[in-house]
């Protein structure tokens, strides 16, 4: 799905090099390592808003440099850590921008649209939500809405910056387990940078391990050995 | 949805314009005649027939025009800098024009030299603080900050200004004191198929625009990710917003606060943040308030005659400190 090939990754200076890497789908990453180990940085170089330093980043075959914005806007779905709300915008109107990708100059959402917003409301158990206003609902459903969002617009791959960061204990064990299940059913590649190690163990979910300026592809078991990798422990 | 709420504020509001339209035409100081709207002989006009003509339609028209204009420039503003505060005058748009307008009418340096010289000074003035914000605002990260530059960018303006007027000779002086006290008497018959033009036109890109103002609502970068060209929104929203507010404020000198005022109104009647709806909100509340605003000073020109713009910040600095109480987290 996604592939790195001597990809350098940085906004002036080299932070991470990827020498040969293969995200596949149906699978949820989760990307951890140190404060300013290049965690974001690497997520906005998967979208391209960070140009590669050098080597390339190809989706299906293609180079993310060769997207155009809306070629881009089919391919990946971006879930920011913290959706604050927007004052008088509900749930819907929030929803139905996942479809802009697909809607013509006006906007106007057809009726396919509708219903793929309607299917997926359905499955994340948010169909209460949909006339509230963004700002008045909890941290937890905002950030449910912006999984909905990422869904409805219906891309192969879902980056996602630290999703859990706001989220209590209960919400981050279902938020992991919704995006697992997403993952499975709908064939989706999803990468997730964070700080919850524990979470992502219990889950079971394979880490790429951003340290000392490599990313590397590990799955493992044990917390120790997993912290000594990030922090460089003996 | 909330569409039964849309519905019922759109026809109350429906309701209100031709109300507030034929308040307008009807309350100035010289009773006419509804039959003095519509002369029978165009070449052999009244005196009633002519003031009509001359002076009571031209001031409606733009009345109409200014209100829905600026609100509409505001909640452009509004929605591109993600800012419930911002607006044309806040941000400077006006100052900018004003300044133009003040070198044009005080030094002689006239820009294009026609009756249209105003305007086009008011557009470039309005244009180029336009810019001149959108620049700064890719620098300053906080919101707060951006609104105290556009403040010190007026207050510049007007020390700019206060230097032109201790120059300028007696008749300069006077046209553009009359000027910034704003009216909207200026227009005359003749120069409306222009004004209204210019006015359709940017309702026209305004509606165009409305899915990516949607889009803006969360945030140039997350619109950037949903396909939204943001550069080129971002040009376009600033270009409609100074041709609103400079054609605007060339022909009626400078109007503070329904750009300010009047979108977050709207935002607050119709509970949404959907864009179709609120162009249509903030014409129509934007030209019900200005045409309410302008028949008070109609019928007062008896006593005392006030300059628009006093009255609008009289209404609209309260109704913004209000919004500010309501706002701070």
């Amino acid at each position: 799905m996604i592939q790195f090939r001597n990809s350098e990754i940085g906004h002036k200076n080299l932070l991470l090099k990827i020498d040969d890497l293969q995200l596949s789908q149906g699978k949820v990453y989760a990307l951890v390592g140190r404060n300013g180990a290049g965690k974001s940085t690497l997520l906005q170089s998967i979208i391209g808003s960070i140009p590669l330093l050098s080597g390339e980043i190809n989706v299906e075959g293609i180079g993310i440099n060769q997207l155009t914005i809306n070629q881009r806007a089919r391919l990946f779905a971006f879930v920011e850590s913290k959706f604050s709300g927007v004052e008088y915008m509900n749930v819907w109107e929030y929803l139905a921008l996942g479809r802009a990708p697909y809607t013509s100059l006006t906007g106007k959402l057809s009726i396919s649209d509708k219903h793929i917003i309607e299917i997926i409301a359905t499955e994340l158990n948010i169909r209460d939500l949909l006339e509230k206003q963004t700002v008045k609902i909890s941290d937890g459903e905002r950030q449910i809405c912006a999984v909905a969002r990422a869904l409805i617009q219906e891309t192969p791959i879902i980056l996602m910056d630290e999703p859990t960061a706001f989220l209590d204990y209960i919400n981050r064990q279902k938020l992991m387990e919704l995006l697992i299940k997403i993952a499975t059913k709908k064939h989706k590649c999803i990468v997730l940078s964070t700080h919850d190690i524990d979470l992502c163990l219990e889950n079971k979910i394979p880490f790429l391990v951003a340290n000392k300026g490599f990313v590397e592809l590990t799955i493992l078991e044990d917390k120790r050995d997993l912290i000594s990798h990030i922090f460089e422990l003996d | 949805m909330n569409n039964k709420r849309i519905i019922i504020v759109l026809t109350i509001l429906a309701i209100l314009l031709p109300v507030s339209i034929l308040c307008h035409l009807f309350c100035g100081q010289i009773p006419l005649d509804f039959s003095d709207y519509f002369p029978s002989d165009s070449s052999n006009l009244t005196t009633e027939q002519l003031l009509a003509r001359e002076f009571r339609i031209p001031r409606m028209v733009m009345a109409l025009i200014a209100g829905g204009g600026l609100s509409l420039a505001g909640m452009l503003m509004q929605t591109l800098f993600r800012n419930p505060l911002a607006g044309p005058y806040v941000l400077g748009i006006n100052s900018g024009a004003s300044l133009l307008v003040a070198i044009s009418l005080m030094t002689g340096v006239s820009f294009f030299g026609t009756e249209f010289g105003l305007i086009g000074s008011g557009l470039i003035g309005a244009m180029l603080s336009g810019l001149l914000m959108m620049a700064l605002a890719q620098r300053l990260k906080s919101q707060i900050s951006l609104l105290l530059v556009g403040l010190m960018f007026g207050s510049f303006t007007t020390a700019l200004v206060s230097i032109m007027e201790s120059f300028a000779k007696a008749e300069q002086l006077k046209a553009y004191t009359m000027w910034s006290m704003g009216s909207l008497q200026q227009v005359e018959f003749l120069q409306l198929p222009i004004i209204l033009i210019v006015f359709f036109i940017g309702i026209v890109l305004s509606v165009l625009l409305v899915k990516p103002l949607n889009m803006l609502v969360i945030g140039e970068h997350s619109a950037g990710l949903l396909g939204l060209k943001v550069l080129q929104t971002r040009f376009l929203i600033m270009a409609i917003t100074a041709i609103f507010a400079g054609v605007i404020t060339a022909f009626c000198g400078p109007i503070a606060f329904v750009g300010l005022a009047i979108p977050n109104l709207t935002r607050i009647l119709f509970k949404t943040q959907n864009h179709t709806w609120l162009i249509i909100g903030n014409l129509l509340i934007g030209a019900i308030f200005l045409l309410l605003c302008d028949s008070l000073i109609q019928i007062m020109e008896g006593q005392i005659s006030l300059p628009i713009n006093a009255l609008t910040s009289l209404l609209g600095a309260p109704f913004v400190v209000f919004l500010l109480m309501r706002k701070i987290k």
